[in-house]
């Protein structure tokens, strides 16, 4: 758990347990300054020396643009550039069609979010209790997960388009040809397939994380009992995991609601019929293509008051699961 | 749960499956890449039969990815560099030493972590052009550095939690300076972090193409994974080219998963345990 694995492994806070998020808390003070004062001076001004590269940039290069862009969703573009214009950016928003799909596609993502966690969640279980040749599966499902999107959208392109391998396989075994990105109605949930095959590698590894903090005595107090694998994963895993699934719930969403771009800038570039787009990547036509930075904006301040709700709810609800137990 | 055998072997077949699902897509482009263009209109599936390395040879030259090549090494290089020193120094100061603001501060850079760079985009890109870093190294470097240093500084902090004290208290005595001990206390205990997270930057620099395509305008500033996109429209009729070229891109990161595999899901499991 610890980074790399030599010495001065931290307190290993494990999810399971929680704790650890503040380790300024838990720091000690500064070594008092010498009493007969000569000198160390310096060092009083060292902490703020130190960390003020980092204050300098996140300040300057996130705190400020965020400021900015939530002002800048207020002015308009074009001829009214600079000029306040209340909220007619936001109800140009709903009104155009093609951000709506972006809406109704975070809503997809949203159904789909206890698919995504699931998949991992149940491999990482298999791979703890450790099905032959669980070390082999760990490796090869965690790899596609350092490859860049657009490696992974070029490599989809080829294995589904329409005349390609995929399609003649299916052919083979008399399932006609499926239109996997040119069809309007199919290709939002192909993206989303190939995002899915990307990354649930990532969730793995932090599942597996979590199971090497859960109790082995409890599984082995199931397993006398005669427990299921069902009933184990119910009663024992979910609940000693509650934390981690927390997590892995929340990563997966911001995942999916700002990690796709390359995949939808490779593969669909917003299509077929713009059923393809999401918010980021409307976000990125606006501001890049159709020179609307104002517009832009504001479908980013959306994206980001999606994100907090999201994020906040599914806190919410697993935090009164959890309790039920 | 460990038995009964005959179950566990059950639930591998699928799995097995799936992890054939998960390494064939490259398989196949890798075959694919090393056949001729009639071998591959013929037959998609079978293996190449005399190995086509003319094709890497095609895409390297004709697309221009020598260039592109260079341009994401400069890049990631100088990014990754800067994120290291100063995650580093923040991760200290926020770790060992207790000072006024430095509760705020690590919440700021866990906020932080959830403030996407699609939300902060537009303005970073006018900032950019007002400050004429548009299309420049240095502003891909600085873009880089700002939306990857929440993690880095998340990191880098709660590995030197767990530094001891004693260390530290052991080497103000010796007449140390706080400078000092981040100098030669600091720096050398976080190697296997600052490897981890280097390592993770790298990958996340590295395959980036959102930020890329936001800042570097001109085809010749673009990185390689910019340059991947365009492949697809140059080589339309080629595809065994363009297999060439894409697993000439996914090369550098492959080797880094095959050496590196370890630290990249420690610096992984790290950031979600932590948090």
């Amino acid at each position: 758990m610890a980074l790399g694995d030599s010495p001065p492994a931290p307190g290993a806070a494990g999810a399971g347990r929680g704790g650890g998020a503040e380790p300024a808390r838990r720091a000690r003070r500064v070594p008092a300054p010498p009493r007969f004062g000569t000198g160390r001076n310096a060092d009083r001004l060292a902490p703020y020396v130190l960390v003020a590269p980092a204050v300098l940039v996140l300040v300057l290069l996130r705190l400020v643009p965020l400021f900015l862009g939530v002002n800048f969703s207020f002015t308009g573009d074009g001829d009214r550039d600079g000029a306040a214009v209340g909220f007619d950016n936001y109800t140009e928003l709903l009104r155009d069609p093609v951000f709506r799909t972006a809406l109704k596609n975070v809503g997809l993502l949203v159904l789909l979010l206890p698919v995504a966690v699931a998949i991992p969640g149940l491999l990482a279980t298999f791979i703890y209790l450790r099905v032959p040749g669980h070390r082999l599966f760990r490796s090869v499902y965690f790899f596609p997960a350092v490859l860049s999107p657009v490696i992974i959208g070029a490599i989809f392109n080829l294995l589904l388009a329409f005349d390609g391998p995929l399609n003649s396989a299916l052919e083979v075994a008399g399932v006609g040809p499926v239109d996997w990105l040119g069809d309007p109605d199919i290709a939002m949930f192909t993206v989303v397939g190939v995002h899915v095959w990307a990354t649930f590698g990532m969730a793995l590894v932090v599942f597996l994380a979590g199971f090497a903090t859960l109790d082995g005595t409890l599984l082995d107090a199931a397993r006398v009992d005669g427990a299921s694998l069902a009933q184990v994963i119910r009663h024992v895993i979910v609940p000693g995991l509650s934390r981690t699934i927390q997590f892995v719930f929340v990563t997966t969403m911001i995942g999916m609601l700002t990690s796709m771009f390359g995949l939808l800038y490779v593969m669909t570039g917003g299509g077929p019929e713009g059923s393809t787009y999401l918010p980021e990547y409307y976000i990125w036509i606006q501001q890049g293509r159709m020179n609307r930075p104002a517009l832009a904006s504001a479908a980013s301040t959306v994206l980001f008051l999606i994100m907090l709700v999201v994020g906040l709810a599914q806190i919410a609800l697993l935090r009164r699961t959890g309790r039920e137990d | 749960m460990r038995g009964p055998r005959a179950g566990r072997w059950l639930l591998a077949a699928p799995m097995a499956l799936l992890a054939l699902a998960t390494v064939y897509p490259l398989v196949f482009t890798g075959n694919v890449a090393l056949k001729s263009r009639n071998d591959y209109i013929r037959d998609r599936f079978s293996p190449a039969r005399s190995p086509h390395w003319d094709n890497f040879a095609t895409a390297w030259t004709n697309a221009d990815m020598a260039r592109y090549f260079v341009n994401s090494l400069v890049v990631v290089t100088a990014s990754v560099a800067l994120l290291l020193l100063i995650g580093s120094m923040a991760g200290y100061a926020l770790s060992q030493l207790n000072f006024r603001g430095s509760r705020v501060l690590f919440l700021g850079c866990l906020a932080a972590l959830f403030v996407p760079f699609q939300v902060i985009m537009v303005p970073l890109a006018r900032m950019l052009v007002e400050s004429g870093l548009m299309d420049t190294y240095p502003g891909l470097v600085l873009a880089y550095v700002a939306q990857f240093l929440p993690f880095t500084v998340f990191l880098m902090t709660s590995y030197y939690t767990g530094v001891p004290g004693e260390l530290v208290d052991a080497a103000r005595i010796d007449g140390n300076t706080l400078y000092g001990v981040y100098r030669r206390i600091m720096l050398p205990m976080g190697r296997p972090a600052l490897l981890s997270v280097g390592i993770l930057d790298t990958l996340f620099c590295w395959n980036d193409v959102l930020i890329a395509l936001l800042v570097m305008q001109s085809p010749e500033h673009r990185t390689l994974m910019t340059g991947v996109t365009s492949l697809r429209g140059q080589y339309s009729d080629n595809i065994p080219a363009f297999a060439s070229g894409v697993l000439i891109a996914a090369l550098p990161v492959l080797l880094i998963y095959l050496f590196f595999q370890r630290q990249i899901t420690a610096g992984i499991t790290a950031g979600a345990t932590k948090g």
